[in-house]
């Protein structure tokens, strides 16, 4: 049985970042990247399968579509207990957008044939929330997304799980497997990756492919395979806080105030 | 005829407010001779009609699905059959829960120009421009859909101000064949279920956030809450640690303080999520000791400083 | 008199079959003894070996100096260790006596012909072994009035580890040991006596044994009572015959099981005494070149010098008594540490083959475990390492553990996320590394990049003095105060991670290295010629740990370092500020590196006046910040340790200022001044500030941003 996930090396922007001349991206100095929070929680979940189930053989297998410098992340999967690790590039996917990375994500699941296909609801950096659901796009696979709770056995024919809604409302529901499901945070609490683990790991192969190692030509990648274009980045106008003014007691006595006036008393 | 097609989105017999800001969206976007279709998807699609008509409103589509609740499958086979009725270039869907498990699925098939989370949405010689946020909202990003005859946009909910006033649309029955749902639903489970008060009606909140750092300084902003005449509410980090129940938890996927008038953030920092259920809230003071935290941007008031001894001080004016 | 006639007859009046018989039950316990050390060896050596112990002149020197000296023995507990002097020498000489009695009656005499325990020597040998008798017992009664009478707390074995209705809480059997040990001696030693006495009326007939009856006065003393009870020459006879053997079979049985009762702490404790390293805590073991697992899970992970620190620990209860979780209420005691593990060893390890591996496990809350609550409540404060009289070392097992929990995963969230936080971005904060030196731009003068200039003293900030903004303004105070000594100094700005000593001690090993690695490529390539800190922490490990992996420093920590620029006079003392102060010694300055004393010098050299705390020096009270702690919530409703040291401190009359000299204790006695409620009464100052005052460093200082 095999659990594919896919995972992202998020980007988080350093102080002061720089917007990149063409004005389309931030400079690549200011990047600091790291696993996708998203992804901790759908590669515990896998290995928690896998762990619940000694006597079937479960195989937990990660992939990302991005350049080599997301090797680490994948590492760091490796570390906490992957079996195997894929990643595909070539300068023509630059550019993609989630549902171009879907496309190279469901091209590597073909190849895989997983029983179920993970990623996280969104990433840390971009938040699309729509790369993991758009593979079953691709795929023709069932699919459900914002899963806080999931009940499957390997090789089963349907998986119970819960979707967690908006106010604090969640909903039960099965859903037939083969599928491919978004993992929400806080459905487990990921393990740690020591630094020893992840130096260890680090012996452990990375297979790297390229995208006609997948079946894609250059049409389904990059901006041609997209169904959207970055023209543009740029800092928004940034709405500010009036600071009350004076030391801790002149600003606590301006905050009772206001306190008092909307209170009535 | 053009058209811009908003799906409305329901949940246990109630319509999701949303849609009415969608449909306003569609309002001020509309061109010249542009219908805005509002599209209903349900077992009994027919008893949202009159919450959907709303003025701009032109016609109102139902299309009915063989289960109650949502079901991606339905969801994407009856958005598609509205497509191919009504040919829009603009279709608006909420960026929800419900539309993350399916609107990607239906933009990758049918190659729709497809952005999530959308804020902003304007048209530059016929073609949409579209806005987001991008590296954790400290940017914006602006993209465009070349080559797209029919661009699906998933919108954030708050961006855009609900019209009150009603009208009497067209309604029509869209007969979508064999519409099946892939998933069985079983229950729903309600998380605050349990004695505590719903903060979803009370005035004035005053919540903590990860700058609280330990369980053990819960109790003094408890005492302080009580002090002021605050319900004491929090971010999720401060439930998801136990700290507090998860009924006490405001933000995207914990209540929205829908009664509130004043709103004090402590520690907060002002992630997306959080904000979803409060940055509409009137007045809204945030302490924060970092003065680039997001929530300086939603708060009418700041403060730069420690929790603590704002805590303090504001005890003595109430002592 | 023949000198050759001032002897005595061994086995006198025995008849043969009597002395063989005797000569068998010797056989047999010393054939029992060799046998317990064959095994407690052979379990020792069933741990790996220790690459830092040094069998030198040296060493042994220290050892034997140690011991003979009983230094680490009178240390704050002064009467039980002149106490156990007295015992010890009182043994030792008996023993000694013994063994030359031996010496000439089973080797050089039956050998050889050869003599000597005769005559003038006879004699004083007798006085001796008297007083070494007196000795031996008066120790041993001291020993019982203050288990009995006294009950100091720290004999106390309640254990906070375990619940009261877990199967070791009970610690009735050490207790049962205890006083039989003490009173199987008490009653060989006056048994000694009586036989001495007895001896005395049975022989009184004959001048050699009655004439020098006062070389063995208290024998003699002994004599005169047993007459005045009404024995005469045959009842002595028969006594005597009694008391040889009972005194006799006693030593012997009590020698027969020193290897398997507490007794044998006379040789651990020797041992480990000797083999102690000089830097158990502050320089903790790097992972062995290629050993792919790290940290200890079973027993058999352990050093061998580590199971017989297990063996050598007498549950005198110091460290027990100095530890800050315990002292706290916290589920941790070193001793109990100790001796769980002890437990563990000796039902595991004294077996011909060793156990199957579950049963050596280490971890668990099973008998003989140790809990994760329970090395994870510890600050590696060292304190128990400190005080231990026998040398255990409890640190480094706990950090070994510790590293086992950390491969594992098991920790405090919180924990778990500052430790990812800190690969991220080089330091707790989870700030940018660009903002590092960001401190420094408010001051007036440019702070040198190190990286890019060559400087004289390289300064190593660390993470609380960089990002804490309490702590920022200690770190614009020293920049102030060596730009007005003219100190030609740089940091390295955001070249500088945390110097990784806390996130050794969490047992995070693989990060540790990480950080060190930085750090020491990003000193190594700047221009200087020595390292200055205000950081003790930093300092503990760039002074101790970074050596061995390749950054040899020579470093300071600020109080030594401004110390000497005022005795230099680069720096002068202009305002003498007459508070009265107590002075809090840092763990990681103080007890690891024996730093008690620049920072009384300068408080003496700005005019304070210093009232000591009574837990100071290699006595002082962690803060509780240490071991990862501050990283971790305290348990909501206990006491903090920095809380029961506020309230020591307030037991001090007219108490002005605590002074400390570390960010961590500022930043947690400033938070429990406020919880303890003692706010008004004095203030916590770190000592650069007061120095600032006192030097009268006025500079202008940059509107400093929000």
């Amino acid at each position: 049985m095999k659990i594919l996930i896919a995972i992202k090396q998020a980007i988080a922007l350093d102080e002061d970042f720089e917007i990149r001349a063409d004005g389309r991206d931030i400079e690549e100095d200011f990047f600091l990247p790291d696993l996708n929070e998203w992804d901790e929680y759908s590669l515990e979940e896998a290995m928690l399968i896998k762990e619940r189930h000694v006597d079937t053989s479960v195989e937990v297998v990660c992939v990302t579509i991005a350049p080599d410098s997301a090797d680490e992340a994948l590492r760091k999967c490796l570390a906490k207990g992957a079996d195997r690790a894929i990643r595909v590039w070539d300068d023509a996917m630059e550019g993609s957008d989630p549902v171009a990375i879907a496309r190279a994500l469901a091209a590597v699941a073909k190849k895989e044939a997983p029983d179920l296909f993970f990623a996280g609801v969104q990433s840390s950096d971009h938040a699309h929330g729509a790369t993991g659901i758009a593979v079953a796009g691709f795929l023709g696979w069932a699919h459900s997304a914002v899963v806080a709770r999931l009940d499957y056995a390997p090789g089963a024919k349907e998986a119970v799980l819960k979707r967690e809604l908006e106010g604090g409302l969640s909903q039960e529901l099965r859903v037939p497997c083969p599928a491919v499901l978004t993992i929400q945070l806080g459905i487990n609490k990921p393990r740690y990756a020591s630094l020893r683990g992840m130096k260890l790991a680090a012996a452990k192969p990375i297979e790297t492919l390229e995208s006609s190692d997948i079946g894609l030509s250059t049409n389904d990648c990059g901006e041609t395979g997209s169904l959207s274009r970055v023209r543009r980045m740029y800092v928004p106008e940034k709405q500010r806080a009036q600071i009350l003014a004076g030391d801790i007691a002149a600003q606590a006595k301006a905050l009772a105030a206001i306190i008092r006036e909307a209170t009535g008393g | 005829m053009s058209s811009i097609l908003v799906i409305a989105e329901h949940r246990r017999g109630e319509l999701r407010p949303v849609s009415l800001e969608l449909v306003a969206a569609a309002n001020e976007l509309r061109g010249a001779g542009e219908q805005v279709v509002v599209g209903l998807i349900g077992k009994h699609a027919h008893a949202f009609v009159a919450a959907v008509s709303k003025q701009g409103v032109d016609e109102i589509a139902t299309v009915t699905a063989p289960v109650e609740d949502f079901d991606p499958d339905v969801s994407e086979a009856a958005v598609r059959a509205l497509i191919a009725k009504y040919s829009p270039s603009l279709v608006l869907i909420p960026h929800s829960v419900d539309s993350y498990g399916y609107v990607a699925v239906l933009a990758a098939k049918d190659q729709l120009g497809f952005a999530t989370d959308v804020y902003k949405i304007a048209r530059e010689d016929g073609a949409w421009v579209a806005t987001r946020g991008g590296y954790g909202q400290k940017v914006a990003v602006e993209l465009d859909f070349p080559g797209r005859s029919c661009v699906c946009l998933a919108v954030r909910s708050g961006s855009y101000k609900p019209n009150e006033e009603n009208a009497s649309p067209t309604v029509t029955t869209v007969d979508v064949p064999s519409l099946q749902a892939s998933t069985t639903p079983l229950e729903y489970v309600e998380v605050s279920a349990g004695g505590d008060v719903d903060i979803t009606t009370v005035p004035f909140i005053m919540s903590v956030g990860r700058g609280l750092g330990d369980e053990a300084n819960l109790s003094r902003f408890k005492e302080l809450a009580d002090q002021v005449g605050a319900t004491l509410c929090c971010s999720r980090p401060i439930a998801d640690s136990g700290w507090l129940p998860k009924s006490r938890q405001v933000g995207q996927s914990g209540k929205t303080a829908s009664a509130c008038k004043l709103y004090i953030a402590m520690g907060i920092s002002g992630a997306i999520q959080h904000l979803a259920g409060m940055k509409h809230v009137e007045t809204i003071i945030a302490v924060n000791t970092d003065p680039q935290a997001s929530i300086f941007n939603v708060a009418k008031y700041g403060i730069v400083g420690d929790i603590f001894e704002v805590a303090d001080a504001l005890e003595q004016e109430f002592s | 008199m023949d000198p050759h006639e001032l002897t005595r007859i061994l086995f006198q009046d025995f008849p043969s079959w009597e002395v063989s018989f005797f000569y068998l039950v010797g056989f047999a316990a010393i054939g029992s003894f060799i046998y317990g050390v064959y095994r407690e060896v052979r379990k020792y050596l069933r741990g790996v070996p220790d690459a830092r112990v040094v069998w030198d002149y040296a060493h042994i020197k220290q050892g034997m100096i140690a011991i003979a000296t009983h230094r680490t023995l009178v240390r704050r507990d002064p009467y039980a260790g002149i106490a156990h002097r007295a015992i010890f020498y009182g043994f030792g000489v008996l023993f000694i006596g013994t063994s030359i009695i031996t010496l000439e009656y089973d080797i050089t005499n039956r050998l050889f012909g050869l003599k000597y325990w005769y005559g003038d020597f006879y004699l004083w040998f007798k006085l001796a072994m008297n007083i070494a008798g007196v000795s031996l017992v008066g120790g041993l009664i001291y020993m019982m009035v203050r288990r009995g009478w006294i009950k100091p707390p720290k004999l106390d074995y309640a254990r906070p580890d375990r619940a009261p209705d877990a199967p070791d809480y009970d610690r009735s059997n050490y207790r049962i040991e205890d006083w039989l040990f003490l009173w199987i001696l008490v009653i060989i030693g006056v048994s000694g006596f009586v036989l001495s006495g007895a001896r005395m009326i049975w022989l009184a007939d004959r001048p050699e044994v009655w004439d020098i009856r006062w070389w063995s006065p208290v024998g003699a003393l002994f004599a005169y009572a047993l007459r005045a009870l009404g024995l005469n020459a045959e009842g002595a006879v028969i006594l005597r015959q009694l008391i040889w053997w009972s005194h006799g079979a006693l030593a012997l049985t009590l020698i027969s099981l020193i290897p398997y009762t507490k007794a044998k702490h006379i040789f651990t404790a020797i041992v480990s005494l000797v083999v102690r390293d000089p830097l158990p805590a502050q320089r903790l073991p790097k992972v062995p070149e290629g050993q792919e697992q790290i940290g200890y899970r079973f027993l058999t992970d352990m050093s061998w010098k580590q199971l017989l620190h297990l063996d050598a620990c007498t549950k005198c209860g110091r460290c027990h008594e100095a530890c800050p979780a315990r002292t706290t209420g916290g589920p941790l005691s070193p001793r109990d540490v100790i001796l769980s593990l002890r437990e563990l060893a000796n039902s595991a390890l004294e077996y011909s083959a060793v156990p199957e591996q579950s049963k050596l496990a280490m971890h668990g809350t099973g008998v003989g475990q140790v809990s994760s609550e329970t090395l994870w409540a510890c600050r590696t404060c060292m304190a128990c390492v400190e005080i231990c009289p026998v040398a255990v070392e409890h640190v480094p097992i706990i950090v070994q553990m510790r590293r086992a929990l950390v491969e594992e995963g098991d920790m405090d969230p919180l924990l778990q996320k500052t430790l990812q936080t800190i690969h991220k971005s080089g330091n707790s904060f989870g700030e940018s590394r660009r903002k590092r030196g960001g401190w420094a731009k408010v001051l007036p003068f440019p702070v040198k990049d190190a990286r890019k200039e060559p400087v004289d003293v390289l300064w190593f900030v660390g993470d609380y003095a960089s990002f804490d903004p309490r702590n920022q303004k200690v770190s614009q105070a020293f920049a102030r105060l060596m730009h007005a000594a003219g100190i030609d100094f740089g940091i390295l700005y955001d070249g500088e991670s945390n110097a990784g000593n806390d996130i050794r001690r969490v047992g995070e090993e693989g990060l540790y290295e990480h950080l060190a690695e930085s750090n020491i490529s990003a000193m190594q390539s700047a221009d200087f010629n020595r390292v200055v800190t205000t950081d003790p922490h930093s300092f503990n490990t760039i002074k101790n740990e970074y050596p061995d992996f390749g950054g040899q420093f020579e470093i300071e920590h600020y109080t030594s370092f401004v110390m000497n620029l005022i005795e230099e006079g680069c720096l002068t003392v202009k305002k003498q500020l007459g508070h009265r102060v107590t002075f809090h010694d840092p763990c990681h300055l103080g007890r690891f590196n024996k730093g008690y004393d620049a920072p009384r010098k300068l408080l003496e050299a700005i005019g304070c006046e210093l009232v000591e705390m009574k837990r100071c020096k290699d006595n002082s009270f962690c803060c509780g910040a240490g071991g990862g702690r501050i990283w971790v919530p305290d348990p909501v409703g206990s006491e903090k340790p920095a809380q029961n040291r506020m309230r020591e401190a307030a037991t001090i009359e007219g108490l002005e200022v605590y002074v400390v000299s570390c960010p961590k204790d500022l930043t947690m006695f400033e938070d429990a001044l406020k919880t303890t409620g003692y706010e008004g009464k004095f203030v916590v100052r770190e000592l650069l500030e007061m120095l600032e005052e006192a030097l009268e460093i006025n500079l202008v200082e940059a509107e400093v941003t929000a």
